[in-house]
């Protein structure tokens, strides 16, 4: 391979995509907040509810596990305005991540609902501990221990997700790195950096998601 | 009169009749075993002690005091009185041992938690588990998780203790380091009512052996009783079952 690579035409612009990294982190903890509200609210619905309720609830979940995310962006911003409603593209893109998140994580949160022990409640329960006490001393924490590995999983991913919203012209970190190549035309040493720069701030958050799981709510994690 | 007092005592997990008129006492100090087959009605017997299911009629009195089941207030004084140790320790995963033994004199009593800890470590102690006070449950034998069981219970001060099946679950090298912790609670007076199939020991550890079978109480008599000379035929045919395996 003859190819010299020229990094030095890369480094100027490195504050500018690091500013656009930020940008990524931004939307990935936004609809990762708002999905997991929607998600808390609709696996308690479809854990304890019943009727009409329930079947929007299922239908959401059906139509946003199973339609892919782009598709879902795009009827946000294409569609919509057909109908009246003009949404900026990043708030496309969060809106859409935010409504997907809120599919899986009521899917994912369901299945911790469902693993809370009969037995340990009814140890509680004839130890005195009223029904609040239950949810609040037994409950809550084996949930929490279970959720947290799989919620951190998908936080990871749906911070690599965000390199979606390029497609929609948002200077987060990917559409700031087609800005770059375009300027320097330098694809290889631009999307290795990216590739980095992503890297990096994946692991970072692994660690310190591990961290907090394994120490904070005791779940089953490996730091690294 | 007797320390626990079930007079008649019918129970049911919705139309499905599993106890039918249990009458048992156990004196104060005194240590009763239950034995009988599977789905006798053993456990129903203890979840009734425990208010976990109120019975469908007769009554049952604690040192006398009759106890009304359709009240919260009475339910929580029976459990007062009464704790329960189960097969499956259900010990709180996310505590740790001292937690666990803690949680429910501090947070459900409101007692102070400078005044309980030494008494919970004591109560560790008493069962071989001082230098495990800061493990989780996962980290335990489930020998040790059953011992940490029985102090959480012991912790609440009750008066009389029942215990289920607790040696059922372990391996057997781990069934006398637990079954060692109950003679001890017997030789210092607790009463106790005891479910388990191990019969050596119930014949050891019983003043009493109450058999059952088919949600009834067949035959009740000194441990000699009803290993050596049953009356019942029931009792003849599962003593003769256990003693021949
Ligand atoms: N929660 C429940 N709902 C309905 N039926 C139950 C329930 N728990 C127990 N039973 C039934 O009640 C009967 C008595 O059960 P119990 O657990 O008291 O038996 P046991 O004597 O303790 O048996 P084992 O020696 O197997 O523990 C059984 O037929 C059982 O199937
Ligand atoms: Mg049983």
């Amino acid at each position: 391979m003859d190819y010299t690579f020229q990094y030095g035409q890369v480094w100027p612009y490195l504050p500018y995509l690091l500013s656009g990294a930020w940008l990524s982190l931004q939307i990935a903890f936004l609809a990762f907040c708002g999905g997991l509200l929607i998600g808390t609210a609709c696996a308690a619905m479809r854990s304890f509810g019943k009727g009409p309720l329930l079947i929007v609830v299922n239908a959401y979940v059906i139509f946003f596990v199973n339609t892919p995310q782009l598709v879902q962006i795009y009827f946000l911003y294409f569609a919509l305005p057909d109908m009246g409603i003009y949404l900026s593209s990043y708030m496309a893109v969060l809106i859409g991540m935010t409504l997907n998140a809120g599919a899986y994580l009521t899917e994912i949160q369901r299945a911790g609902f469902e693993s809370r022990r009969r037995s340990e409640m009814e140890a509680a329960e004839v130890l005195g501990f009223s029904r609040l006490q239950q949810v609040r001393y037994v409950i809550l924490p084996h949930v929490a221990k279970v959720l947290f590995p799989p919620l951190s999983n998908h936080y990871i991913l749906m911070t690599l997700g965000t390199s979606m919203a390029a497609i929609f012209g948002v200077e987060e970190l990917t559409g700031r790195a087609l800005n770059v190549n375009s300027q320097t035309f330098r694809s290889l040493e631009v999307f290795s950096v990216v590739a980095l720069i992503y890297i990096a701030v994946t692991l970072v958050a692994s660690v310190l998601l591990a961290l907090l799981g394994r120490y904070g709510f005791r779940a089953k994690m490996r730091v690294v | 009169m007797a320390h626990l007092e079930l007079d008649d005592v019918s129970a049911a997990y919705g139309t499905f009749q599993v106890l039918k008129g249990i009458d048992l006492s156990v004196a104060r100090g005194e240590t009763v075993g239950l034995v009988g087959p599977s789905g006798s009605g053993k456990s129903t017997i203890l979840r009734v002690l425990t208010g976990l299911l109120p019975p469908s009629s007769g009554e049952v009195r604690v040192a006398g005091d009759v106890v009304d089941y359709s009240r919260a207030s009475e339910i929580r004084r029976l459990r007062d009185r009464c704790a329960i140790v189960f097969q499956q320790y259900n010990l709180f995963q996310n505590l740790t041992v001292l937690e666990n033994v803690t949680i429910a004199p501090t947070k459900i009593r409101g007692r102070k938690r400078a005044e309980v800890q030494p008494e919970a470590e004591a109560l560790l102690a008493r069962v071989g588990l001082s230098d495990k006070l800061g493990a989780y449950p996962d980290e335990l034998s489930g020998g040790q998780q059953q011992r940490v069981a029985i102090a959480r219970a012991l912790c609440l001060k009750p008066e009389i203790l029942l215990l289920d099946e607790v040696t059922a679950a372990l391996d057997p090298e781990l069934v006398s380091e637990v079954l060692d912790t109950i003679r001890g609670l017997a030789a210092e007076g607790m009463t106790m009512l005891i479910v388990s199939h191990e019969m050596g020991f119930i014949r050891e550890i019983s003043a009493r052996v109450a058999f059952m079978a088919e949600g009834r109480v067949v035959e009740l008599g000194s441990p000699a009783d009803i290993f050596d000379n049953p009356q019942k035929e029931r009792t003849r045919d599962f003593v003769g079952k256990i003693l021949r395996h």
